[in-house]
């Protein structure tokens, strides 16, 4: 029996006990690290994420791992980033200064219109076919965020609306951003990443 | 569409989750793994784990609680609140497994800190705590530390407004454990209308509590004493609330309710 085992990218933004305890719950095998060599043995990579993006990309780049996610996503390798994990996938953010990101997804992080953070429970709608994350749609996810993804409508493949609608899942093949935490969304959470991991690794 | 949350609250003293009741008096109810825990199965949708002795004995957060609590791997988001003095105290408490954090004597003493905490957590992880009490026409703030209370201090509610915190705890100290006696001024008179507030402290009455969710700047109630009376409370409270702006209840059991066939 083969399992499909998970590495969760581990660089001092935030707790992964939460992540590791979903995936751990949905059967799949879990690695937690920084380093190259134990990132390279797994079959989906996730960066999560709390805090604000340039401290998080200032971690990512002490521990050299910028260039490594940008090697891994060449080879089209399966990649999840989570909340502030999602906008460190994209070209830049203006939260609190610009600041260049992974660029692994075009696209800009900027202030959600209201100019207010976006926290607490809300919905999410498919706008585009996605076989894995139609399961989800309609489904309540947790938000904690005060910026938001604005790229082209080609990678937005899930919104949300606060105020304004707004990219609440984007995906560019193998490479997808989440902005709400699955992993702190009870049921719902734990089912959407389930199905995400077994669609991306089985694709 | 955006709903608003109800937050189980556990009060944490001495090491111990206790009922509290105005500040004052308090009753123990046992290991604060056990109440976390409970809140996260029953489908919570915020858990705000406050520990009420550490500003006081000026000792810091209580990280070897916030470490048994995020190895739990909760499914719920947790708000850590208790002790936080400085930039890397808050940090610490994220990393351990906290979501959000909530800041109280920094807010009187060191601004600074509380900006440099946002800049490094970002807003959206910052919540402000406020006890309040209403004396006439003016809302008195609490000095947890020193136990006094003066009117709301100008640079504390600039801060506030200027975007490095995202929400405010506003404590009705002075009913805090008493059912059904939240003193609803304080929202109606809190003098940022437009920052969101989460409101705590003698909620107990889902009357009330619906009274508060229709206000737009109270986007959570907090429950704390009340969840401890009966079993399966989150439940009884969202299903009685679910029409006011609540995520609809959720309940996860280890034994299946269907039949084995």
């Amino acid at each position: 029996m083969s399992y499909t085992t998970v590495g969760i990218i581990d660089y001092g933004m935030g707790n992964h006990a939460s992540v590791m305890h979903s995936l751990h719950a949905l059967g799949f095998r879990v690695r937690v690290s920084s380093k190259i060599e134990i990132l390279n043995d797994v079959d989906v990579l996730i960066l999560p994420g709390v805090g604000a993006f340039p401290s998080a990309m200032q971690a990512l780049n002490k521990l050299d791992l910028v260039g490594y996610l940008q090697k891994q996503a060449q080879e089209r390798r399966p990649i999840i980033g989570i909340c502030l994990g999602m906008q460190l996938l994209a070209g830049a953010s203006y939260e609190y200064k610009y600041t260049t990101g992974l660029d692994l997804i075009p696209g800009e992080i900027v202030p959600l219109a209201s100019s207010k953070s976006h926290i607490g429970w809300n919905t999410m709608e498919c706008v585009q076919q996605d076989q894995q994350l139609q399961l989800s749609d309609g489904q309540s996810f947790y938000f904690n965020h005060s910026y938001r993804y604005q790229g082209p409508d080609e990678y937005q493949i899930c919104e949300s609306r606060y105020i304004d609608p707004f990219p609440s899942v984007i995906r560019r093949g193998n490479i997808v951003g989440i902005q709400f935490h699955p992993e702190k969304s009870q049921t719902a959470g734990r089912l959407l990443l389930g199905n995400l991991i077994a669609g991306m690794v089985n694709a | 569409m955006l709903k608003k949350r109800l937050v189980g609250i556990v009060t944490i003293r001495n090491g111990w989750a206790v009922q509290s009741f105005g500040y004052r008096r308090y009753l123990p109810l046992g290991k604060a793994e056990w109440l976390v825990e409970n809140l996260d199965r029953w489908g919570a949708d915020e858990i705000l784990v406050q520990v009420i002795d550490r500003s006081i004995a000026s000792s810091g957060p209580d990280f070897d609680l916030l470490e048994r609590l995020g190895n739990l791997g909760l499914e719920t988001p947790l708000i850590y609140a208790g002790g936080i003095r400085s930039v890397s105290d808050g940090v610490k408490a994220i990393q351990l497994g906290a979501d959000r954090i909530v800041v109280d004597s920094l807010l009187h003493g060191n601004q600074e800190s509380v900006k440099e905490l946002s800049i490094q957590l970002g807003a959206q992880a910052m919540i402000a705590s406020m006890p309040l009490a209403c004396e006439g026409d003016t809302i008195m703030w609490l000095n947890y530390r020193n136990g006094i209370s003066t009117p709301v201090m100008s640079n504390s509610l600039d801060l506030i407004e200027s975007g490095m915190i995202s929400e405010v705890l506003v404590t009705d100290w002075l009913h805090e454990g008493k059912p059904g006696c939240f003193d609803q001024n304080l929202i109606s008179k809190f003098p940022l209308q437009e920052v969101p507030l989460i409101a705590f402290g003698g909620l107990s009455v889902p009357e009330h509590m619906s009274a508060l969710l229709y206000r737009n700047n109270v986007v959570a109630i907090g429950v704390g004493n009340f969840l401890s009376y009966n079993e399966h409370s989150i439940q009884k409270y969202k299903e009685a609330l679910t029409d006011d702006f609540l995520r609809l209840s959720n309940y996860e059991s280890n034994y299946s309710l269907l039949a084995d066939v």
